[in-house]
């Protein structure tokens, strides 16, 4: 079966691999860069010159393109990235909760706004270079599944993904591991083989979020206030909300011979709580913006998964109950740790992904 | 079959061009047109022959003729090189000029100058009435485009050059894209300097020309040999200069029937596309305009996608300008004609040339109603996302 394909490429070498490997199975690719975050302050010697655009990484997708032969663009998405993407962190930081842009980025970038201009050009799917698995089983429904490479696997941030949105997605390297990927990249003689990944959120390279945050927000909105232990007492003073994390260690400014953690964020008073490790621990969660991935899953009262707080932490054993209006409550088996507000919840049975949602609190012991 | 629509971004080499540039690879191609020995004569007779085809287009004396390798360097050389010894500080151009007048001008205005920078109407015609009193005695210079990459207006210019003859101003032209396809003259429009290219009309890129009236003090840009009498140091570009001469003698005996196809094309095409396109709006205005040139706006359709569409179907048009990473900013032209960011978002430029044919046309008129309707049918949602997020405060 030959289907025309678009590639999402980034410039990286994951990106290119998919979309070599879908050519070579015969599709029709059209490879597309995205272009997301807002220019960069640059040097005036830099903007003089021009390069305000000339990205390296998409000059790394176009030579792929090149190489392989197939047509490659770059569409404008900055627009949009900026309001459902950028204007959601900013506020999700100015609200106390920690945001997981990618998670955002998935669901109304590259899952929605991208699958418009695919279908526009008449493209059969859009594939990526996500570690994850989408299967088809005898009934035709479609299954989100972790990658076989477990290092890798990106299917925490690919929970939102629906069946309408499954049928129409590939994900040419969910049973390779990055090794094979980078050996299949050389072979391919790929310049961008042994490419570093890239770590830090696109629009803030330099990985300071407070100072993002604050930069960008509208000074009546930057919410100071007093950290305070768990009687109440003031212990200092901060200069906005946005600063902290729920299970923040680092950074608090208060001396103390055992360390502090931010244990809750009250974006209405500017009141940081925090504790001491212990007393961290959760019993479980309510999430909202809840997304499944098969619908059938609903009609089930309580349903036993194990549930990942956060894209690194290994997943816990738990209970899940579907509430209304997209809430859902987890139930951890044994205690859970601290669960950070505006991260993603992902519901995994087996290797399966059953859906997901964004943390709205922790629920106490 | 792949049909070029994109010619005002540069067109194929004509055949003249290229059996004269062929002529002069498989000669050798030796010689340096400054050497003195047999080699070098020959190529000096080329490259003088050359200049005097590409003169006689403009009209204008072989020896005003200043060979350049195109259409920016030709702006950049008119714009930095009347500045040098004056103590005028204004410098008078538009808002919807070609990048290679923009930036030039731009880095001016960060060294001290004062730069006036006129008004278009709706339709992209310089705004003139009580806008000519900025060119006085303190005006160095006047650049402006004659006809307009883009969407094709061409502007009147008498007022310029009369108002810059009076102030004593240097007036400079920008007739990259009009060369070729209107007729010019460098005395008629009484300019000082006019900037002129050859892959617009069928000449390779890679040169193109600055016409220097002769008195007229300029200063060169690169600096080395005494080459284009000073003006532009380097062996010249010969087998380009080959090139742009044939191109340029070809378009002097057929310029008239050859626009007179193309308008007559570039009418069907917009009269087709008009009856099956509800709402399609031609940028630009009907009259004075340079015939080739459609800039069009199709409702309710990004041109991004547009573009990326007709291109996988075998259409090449263009959007605005490209930036270098491939992306499209909205047009700058469309935006000072007052059209919305949207409106100039939903908008693409055809541009026809020498080799469009019917049957080409045809086939767009077939395949662009088509396609619109296929991506209007998937992305007025969308489109009114995007509309929403502009507006988003």
């Amino acid at each position: 079966m030959s289907a025309r394909v678009l590639v999402a490429m980034s410039g990286g070498v994951d990106s290119s691999v998919a979309a070599a490997l879908l050519r070579e199975q015969g599709h029709e690719v059209v490879g597309v860069a995205m272009r997301l975050a807002p220019e960069q302050p640059q040097s005036a010697i830099r903007a003089r010159r021009g390069t305000c655009c000339s990205h390296d990484d998409f000059e790394d997708a176009r030579r792929v393109a090149e190489r392989l032969d197939f047509p490659f663009y770059v569409v404008d998405l900055r627009d949009e990235f900026g309001a459902k993407v950028i204007h959601n962190f900013i506020s999700e930081y100015l609200n106390g909760r920690t945001p997981n842009p990618c998670v955002m980025c998935n669901r109304e970038i590259k899952f929605d706004r991208l699958w418009q201009r695919a279908a526009a050009l008449e493209a059969d799917f859009v594939a990526t270079g996500h570690y994850a698995r989408i299967e088809r089983d005898e009934t035709g429904s479609f299954h989100l599944l972790r990658a076989s490479d477990g290092s890798k696997d990106q299917s925490y941030f690919l929970f939102t993904l629906g069946q309408r949105e499954m049928a129409r997605t590939l994900f040419p390297l969910g049973s390779l591991s990055k090794s094979q990927v980078r050996a299949l990249a050389r072979t391919l003689g790929l310049a961008n083989a042994d490419k570093p990944e890239s770590q830090e959120i696109c629009f803030v390279p330099d990985g300071n979020y407070a100072a993002f945050v604050a930069q960008n927000a509208p000074l009546e909105r930057i919410r100071p206030g007093a950290i305070r232990d768990s009687s109440g007492e003031q212990l200092a003073r901060h200069s906005g909300v946005h600063q902290f994390t729920v299970g923040q260690r680092r950074g608090l400014g208060i001396a103390s011979s055992a360390p502090f953690y931010v244990r809750t964020i009250d974006a209405d008073t500017g009141d940081v709580t925090v504790g001491r490790r212990g007393d961290l621990v959760s019993a479980g969660l309510i999430a909202g913006m809840v997304r499944l991935t098969r619908p059938a899953l609903l009609s089930c009262d309580e349903i036993p998964v194990e549930v990942k707080v956060r894209y690194r932490h290994p997943p816990l054993p738990s209970t899940l109950r579907i509430l209304a209006e997209g809430r859902a409550q987890v139930r951890f088996r044994s205690g859970g740790p601290a669960v950070t507000p505006g991260q993603a919840v992902v519901f995994y049975r087996g290797d399966e992904v059953l859906g997901g949602g964004i943390i709205e609190t922790g629920l106490e012991r | 079959m792949r049909i070029y629509f994109d010619h005002n971004a540069g067109g194929p080499l004509r055949p003249a061009a290229r059996e004269a540039m062929k002529r002069f690879i498989s000669g050798g191609g030796e010689g340096n047109p400054a050497s003195v020995h047999l080699s070098g004569q020959r190529a000096r007779r080329l490259l003088e022959g050359a200049r005097a085809e590409v003169a006689l287009l403009i009209g204008a004396p072989p020896r005003s003729i200043v060979f350049t390798s195109g259409g920016t360097e030709s702006n950049n050389l008119a714009i930095f090189g009347t500045l040098h010894d004056t103590a005028r500080r204004r410098i008078v151009t538009s808002t919807i000029e070609h990048s290679s007048i923009l930036a030039p001008i731009a880095e001016l205005e960060r060294r001290g100058f004062e730069v006036v920078r006129l008004p278009v109407d709706g339709e992209g015609k310089l705004l003139v009435n009580g806008n000519l009193d900025v060119i006085d005695q303190n005006a160095a210079l006047v650049s402006v485009g004659l006809a307009n990459s883009e969407v094709g207006t061409i502007q009147a210019l008498d007022q310029f050059a009369q108002a810059a003859q009076n102030a004593g101003a240097n007036f400079h032209i920008d007739a990259a894209q009009a060369v070729g396809r209107i007729a010019l003259s460098v005395e008629e429009s009484g300019c000082d300097l006019m900037t002129i290219s050859a892959h617009k009309f069928g000449g390779p890129a890679g040169i193109g020309a600055l016409y220097v009236r002769p008195g007229c003090s300029l200063a060169p840009l690169l600096l080395g040999g005494p080459q284009e009498v000073g003006l532009r140091a380097g062996t010249p570009n010969l087998c380009g200069a080959v090139g742009f001469g044939a191109a340029a003698h070809e378009m002097m005996t057929c310029m008239a029937d050859e626009q007179g196809r193309i308008a007559g094309l570039s009418r069907r095409l917009l009269t087709r596309l008009q009856d099956s396109i509800s709402g399609l709006r031609l940028n630009g205005p009907c009259q004075s305009r340079l015939e080739n040139t459609l800039n069009l706006t199709f409702p309710g359709v990004l041109g991004e996608t547009l573009l990326i569409a007709l291109d996988l179907e075998g259409i090449e048009i263009s959007m605005g300008s490209a930036c270098a990473a491939g992306a499209v900013e909205p047009s700058h032209v469309l935006m000072a004609m007052g059209r919305s960011a949207m409106e100039a978002r939903s908008s693409i430029r055809l541009s026809l040339g020498w080799n469009t044919t019917l049957v080409e046309i045809e086939r767009a008129a077939e395949i662009i109603p088509r396609v619109w309707r296929r991506l209007s049918a998937v992305e007025p949602e969308a489109f009114s996302r995007q509309h929403a997020a502009e507006h988003q405060p």
